[in-house]
């Protein structure tokens, strides 16, 4: 192939590669880009901005494996032909893939690097998105090792403790930078991270102020989702302060939202939460109808797991207002798909919650199943000999436990 | 199956009893990442194009 023509048709294909991806189609740039790839080109700089747009392209479509590839490609390249800025771009990008990858430990170098670079550049913009890269970084870390490992009730563990206040730190680093900048777009991003990090942390005032600020940015730039993410976010913080109303008025604009946006998985959550914001608050008749909203569209989303929590809420629920018919119903439902999906624990729930309510509606029950008997030695040791009836009702007094939200896994 | 210790039980107990932290437990939503972007234009400046067509031009002469 004649040079010259090889240079021109693969600065052609890519620049089709990019005005696709710009225009959303990633699939189809990816084969743009692919084949300007396959062509060739002499000059390293455009083929580090190939390799650098292929990486993200597969980064958006949640291939990761490959878009480390090609950032690594990027960063050798970059360093090779000594672009400092190029070697900056791709360690962030390297980064941020490092991390989706659960790799914290690498992703945190990189993104170092990232910072260095721009420092050393006085590179005010490359700063603050090394920043929120770090923060984001930190955060998947913290959260990450709470919920691998099991503590005990009341106090973070050290390390999870460390990375969520690293993690806030470096929001805030980057906050100082793009508020100097009048960058709103990424104000309103720290702030949403921010909260998150925050309600993680258990300083759920602070998560409240700064969901607050990112609601606020949502709707200077029209952002409907992420006004909506910040009315969830701000319902999830509200719960934990013990504000049920105020929760229940945030969770109903997610609702709205989520209708508005159509998006049924979002609006399968909102019903969800609102179901149990209305338990907290004991209006049974309110949570029942939230939770049966998000049955029908776990069902029609053929989400097994959301089915089965659905079913379990609504056992609750109905034996809270004393209707044990449909409260077996649901139990029953409950114990055939925790069985379904594998999940013990569930299972286990199931069984206890189905033994309640047999004894209340004056029926022995008897079974020879080892899960069965396991739960009676559960009951014996911990409410004397009799198992009791109002377990169940200690959703009616839920007590704030300082653990993170995330903690516990067994509903996943 | 062996008994249970009071310990293992109190797991389970906290396992079963409905809490908010498992009401709440895995809806939080995260903003997006940023991914920093490169473009073949930024790199192919006019001063390429221009050194490219030039050896083109005599690549061709060349020949």
């Amino acid at each position: 192939l004649h040079l010259c023509r090889m240079e021109a048709s693969c600065l052609e294909l890519a620049l089709e590669g990019e005005r696709l991806c710009k225009a959303g189609d990633c699939r189809a740039g990816v084969s743009f880009f692919e084949a300007a790839v396959q062509v060739g080109t002499e000059d390293l700089k455009t083929l580090s901005a190939i390799y650098s747009q292929l990486g993200n392209a597969y980064f958006y479509l949640h291939e990761y494996a490959k878009a480390l590839e090609y950032h690594h490609h990027d960063l050798t390249l970059a360093r090779t032909i000594g672009d400092l800025l190029g070697e900056a771009k791709a360690s962030g990008n390297l980064g941020n893939t490092l991390k989706v990858l659960g790799n914290f430990e690498e992703a945190i170098v990189c993104c170092q690097r990232h910072l260095d670079i721009s420092r050393e550049l006085n590179d005010k913009v490359g700063e603050a998105r090394a920043l929120y890269n770090l923060g984001n970084i930190y955060h998947s870390k913290g959260k990450n090792v709470a919920s691998a490992r099991t503590h005990d009730p009341g106090e973070l563990p050290d390390d999870v403790k460390n990375a969520l206040q690293k993690a806030a730190d470096y929001y805030e680093e980057n906050l100082t930078i793009v508020t100097e900048l009048g960058d709103r777009a990424a104000q309103g991003r720290a702030f949403g991270n921010l909260g998150n990090t925050h309600y993680l942390l258990g300083n759920f005032r602070s998560a409240v102020l700064a969901h607050e600020q990112r609601l606020l940015i949502a709707k200077e730039f029209g952002d409907r989702s992420a006004e909506r993410r910040a009315y969830s976010n701000l319902g999830n913080a509200y719960i934990f302060l013990g504000e049920f109303e105020t929760a229940s008025e945030y969770y109903k604009r997610t609702l709205q939202l989520a209708r508005q946006l159509k998006d049924r998985a979002v609006e399968a959550q909102a019903c969800y939460s609102l179901g149990n914001t209305y338990t907290l608050l004991q209006d049974y008749e309110k949570a029942i109808d939230y939770h049966l909203k998000h049955l029908v569209i776990a069902q029609e989303l053929h989400d097994k797991i959301g089915e089965g929590r659905a079913c379990w809420s609504l056992g609750n629920a109905y034996t809270a207002l004393g209707n044990h018919d449909q409260a077996m119903h649901f139990a029953e439902r409950h114990l055939e798909i925790s069985r379904e999906v594998g999940d013990r624990s569930g299972e286990l729930t199931a069984r206890l919650n189905l033994s309640d309510l047999q004894m209340v509606l004056g029926l022995s029950y008897s079974t020879n199943t080892s899960m069965m008997s396991e739960s009676h030695v559960v009951e014996n040791s911990l409410n004397g000999t009799r198992p009791r009836v109002g377990r169940r009702h200690s959703m009616e007094n839920m007590e704030l436990m300082k653990l993170t939200p995330e903690k516990v896994q067994n509903w996943n | 199956s062996q008994p249970m210790t009071g310990r293992q039980a109190a797991e389970l107990q906290s396992k079963v009893v409905p809490s908010k932290q498992i009401l709440h437990s895995d809806n939080m939503e995260m903003e997006p990442e940023t991914m920093e972007t490169k473009s073949v234009t930024d790199y192919f400046s006019k001063l390429h194009m221009g050194s490219l067509v030039y050896s083109c031009t005599s690549k061709r002469k060349n020949k």
